[in-house]
């Protein structure tokens, strides 16, 4: 899969992040995916993204 | 998701307590159920949305009726009658078994609302669990809105492809495929952003604190303008529905539709050559950008090239003589005509005076290079000439065309309004007037895109300056560290929802394409756009493609195209999601359709049936007798695991009983003459 404007592909695209960003991307995901069909969940899914990036970024 | 059992109780015309086996497998995926007009096949299609999710369709009468009529009549005033639907199902490599139930307390002669509630089970290895939060679980599962993709009345399937309720569920494909929640922590990572730079404007100093008030003000601002940019875009959605509305009434019109297809056909024109006109205009805007200098460059290189030969002529240029060669002879001694070179003599004079006037090589490059490199500059000079004098002349013949096209398309105007129905008139003067709507909201449109990007470039601009700024301690630059790690992985999910995006359209679209062109005859072709919209078009002679007015049986093969490849593919993408943002098997889904093929022709049905058999991972088709004999039924046996019959037990004294023969056996079909009207649920084969 590439992208139409850069011609990169999406893991070119994660490979162009730092590592701590890379894991950020990673979690970010994760948690987003597992909250998707929890009605209300956005102000935690918020709180728990803070959580994660001042655990990554310390 | 696969379905392998449901259980029945009490629910509506199912009479006590029923079951029927749905498990499939790759080669035997259907599931086939006959039913007459009134038998229960919308009940039966309803009690899987009702045992997941607790709704019934809107088009199932008398939803408050959910007891049997006849158990509702037989407990006395102050007795309770339970109610449930209990189906099974697979998932992940999970058993799992949704009940919903209703204990009803009878009080009058007629049923009231009741309050249901749902309990499931999951199963590994042998061991059955209680799960909590039931209803959360089931909408991970398949979440309520995908439903209307995979449990569906055939007859009302058109809707998913009218414009208006495209809006709605082109969120759901997203889900199906994969970016939903791409699209989520692209939501949520501005307000971690923002809760981050709270600690860098506490603690960042003077500097580093104003530049994130400033950078927070021109977000805001993007904020609000793609707000109000989205309410246009669903004003301008409603707009276009409408407008094909209109349309499609003026195409099938017997007087207007002539003169409709006319204007069609002069307005893709006019798109085309517009689309021509403006690719020409940006290709000589780049040349006049980039290469302009050379127009200019003219007289400076005949200058030169005067001021070189000038130069030459007086010898100050490299003579056709090279020093080196002259010096040569004068160090051997010997000129090339054998005269002896000796110092003092006229000889040796007259070459030491060639000497002098003998170039050096590494002028003569130059010269060589300078001369070379203006008569290129002409040359380059005369060719932008003669491309930009092209572009002027074909530009000018665009907007000729242009011109000539929108007079046509007045005069087609004219002569539409100018038929004598009265129909016609009403017709074309809510066209001109959604058309005028339409324009404006575009235009408004526009302006918003150009204010977003603005305030876009600010955010950049000032970010940029941030990250260099002095900030005042550690807190503050732990802070900065933290928003540049979430800005950095926002672009990246932007780009990556784009790649996605870019790769699920192109997809879809190739297989919509495929699975229409299997079913319909026409030479028709569905299109989905870059925003996920989807179209029905025909290629004309001239290259060019028109919309086509759609039937509703049109209508409705598109949709179970549509329908059959989105499922497909969202079994792809699940299979190919890797590493932690991956959910195996989560894109399979049944197919449960009512009422399967809706009023499609005997052929089309056959040819959907085939398709959606090949497609679907499992399909429980409900039919009517006359809709799933014959060559559906052909089309289907060889992928049927089980077969069934609603028998409609009927108290109608007056009309007969009736068999179904299927697989070579009569079965009861409608029992006629019955104390009692009930279904029940018969497995006839498998």
């Amino acid at each position: 899969m590439t992208n139409d404007k850069t011609s990169l592909t999406e893991e070119e695209v994660i490979q162009g992040l730092s590592l701590d960003a890379q894991a950020l991307l990673q979690r970010v995901l994760e948690i987003e995916r597992s909250r998707l069909h929890l009605s209300g969940s956005d102000a935690t899914v918020v709180d728990d993204l803070h959580q994660v990036v001042k655990g990554i970024i310390a | 998701m696969k379905l392998t059992e449901i259980k029945l109780l009490n629910f509506r015309q199912f009479k006590g307590e029923q079951s029927f086996p749905l498990d499939t497998s790759d080669n035997k995926n259907v599931t086939l159920l006959f039913g007459a007009n009134g038998a229960g096949k919308t009940t039966f299609l309803n009690a899987f949305t009702w045992a997941f999710y607790g709704k019934l369709s809107d088009d199932l009468e008398q939803k408050q009726r959910i007891v049997t009529d006849f158990v509702w009549r037989d407990v006395p005033f102050g007795g309770d009658i339970s109610v449930s639907v209990e189906v099974a199902f697979e998932h992940e490599g999970t058993r799992f078994r949704a009940k919903r139930s209703v204990e009803v307390r009878k009080s009058s002669d007629e049923q009231g609302s009741t309050t249901s509630s749902l309990e499931l089970w999951a199963s590994t290895g042998g061991q059955s669990k209680l799960v909590d939060g039931p209803q959360q679980k089931i909408e991970t599962i398949l979440p309520r809105r995908l439903s209307q993709f995979f449990f569906f009345n055939g007859e009302r399937i058109e809707d998913l492809v009218n414009q208006k309720a495209y809006a709605e569920v082109k969120q759901d494909i997203k889900t199906l495929l994969n970016l939903e929640h791409v699209e989520k922590a692209l939501l949520h990572l501005p307000k971690v952003e923002r809760k981050l730079s709270a600690d860098l404007k506490k603690h960042g100093g003077d500097q580093a604190s104003k530049l994130q008030e400033d950078i927070e003000t021109s977000q805001d601002a993007a904020v609000a303008l793609r707000e109000t940019r989205s309410v246009l875009q669903d004003d301008l959605a409603a707009l276009s529905e409408e407008l094909q509305g209109v349309l499609d009434l003026l195409r099938k019109h017997a007087e207007a539709g002539p003169l409709q297809k006319q204007r069609d056909e002069t307005e893709e024109r006019l798109n085309a050559a517009n689309q021509t006109k403006k690719d020409l205009e940006i290709e000589r805007n780049h040349l006049v950008a980039t290469r302009g200098y050379m127009a200019f460059a003219g007289a400076m290189s005949l200058k030169a090239q005067s001021i070189a030969a000038e130069l030459h002529e007086r010898g100050a240029l490299p003579a056709p003589l090279k020093r080196e060669f002259v010096e040569k002879l004068i160090d051997d001694g010997q000129c090339i005509c054998g005269t002896d070179l000796v110092v003092g003599t006229d000889a040796m004079r007259s070459v030491e005076e060639w000497r002098s006037r003998a170039g050096l090589q590494s002028v003569e490059a130059a010269w060589q290079k300078l001369n070379g490199q203006v008569g290129q500059i002409a040359d380059e000079r005369e060719q932008l000439k003669q491309r930009l004098q092209k572009l002027a002349s074909d530009i000018e013949k665009g907007r000729s065309q242009v011109d000539s096209l929108n007079g046509r398309l007045t005069e087609l105007e004219v002569q539409v309004k100018n038929l004598p129905s009265e129909e016609i008139g009403r017709l074309e003067g809510k066209r001109e007037d959604l058309q005028v709507r339409i324009n404006d909201t575009n235009r408004k449109m526009g302006g918003l895109d150009d204010a977003i990007k603005l305030s876009e470039t600010e955010v950049e601009r000032l970010q940029t300056q941030l990250k260099s700024a002095e900030v005042a301690n550690v807190l503050a630059s732990m802070a900065r560290r933290r928003m540049e790690a979430v800005q950095a992985v926002q672009k990246a999910l932007q780009e990556i929802l784009d790649i996605r995006s870019n790769d699920m359209r192109d997809r879809l679209d190739a297989k919509l394409k495929e699975v229409f062109s299997s079913i319909t005859v026409k030479p028709y072709y569905p299109a989905l756009t870059a925003d996920f919209e989807l179209g029905l078009y025909q290629d004309q002679a001239d290259g060019s493609r028109l919309p086509v007015p759609k039937s509703t049986g049109e209508n409705q093969i598109l949709s179970l195209s549509f329908v059959a490849a989105v499922s497909q593919l969202a079994r792809e993408v699940a299979s190919q999601r890797v590493g932690a943002d991956s959910s195996p098997d989560s894109g399979t889904y049944p197919i449960v359709m009512d009422a399967a093929f809706g009023s499609l022709d005997i052929n089309y049905q056959r040819d959907v049936s085939r398709a959606l058999a090949v497609m679907a991972p499992q399909m429980i088709v409900l039919v009517s007798k006359s809709q799933g004999q014959g060559q559906v039924l052909n089309e289907l046996l060889p992928h049927v695991n089980h077969m069934g019959v609603f028998v409609a037990y009927s108290s109608n004294n007056v009309k007969d009983s009736e068999t179904i023969e299927l697989a070579g056996r009569e079965h009861p079909f409608i029992e006629t003459r019955s104390e009692i009207d009930w279904t029940e649920l018969v497995e006839v084969g498998k």
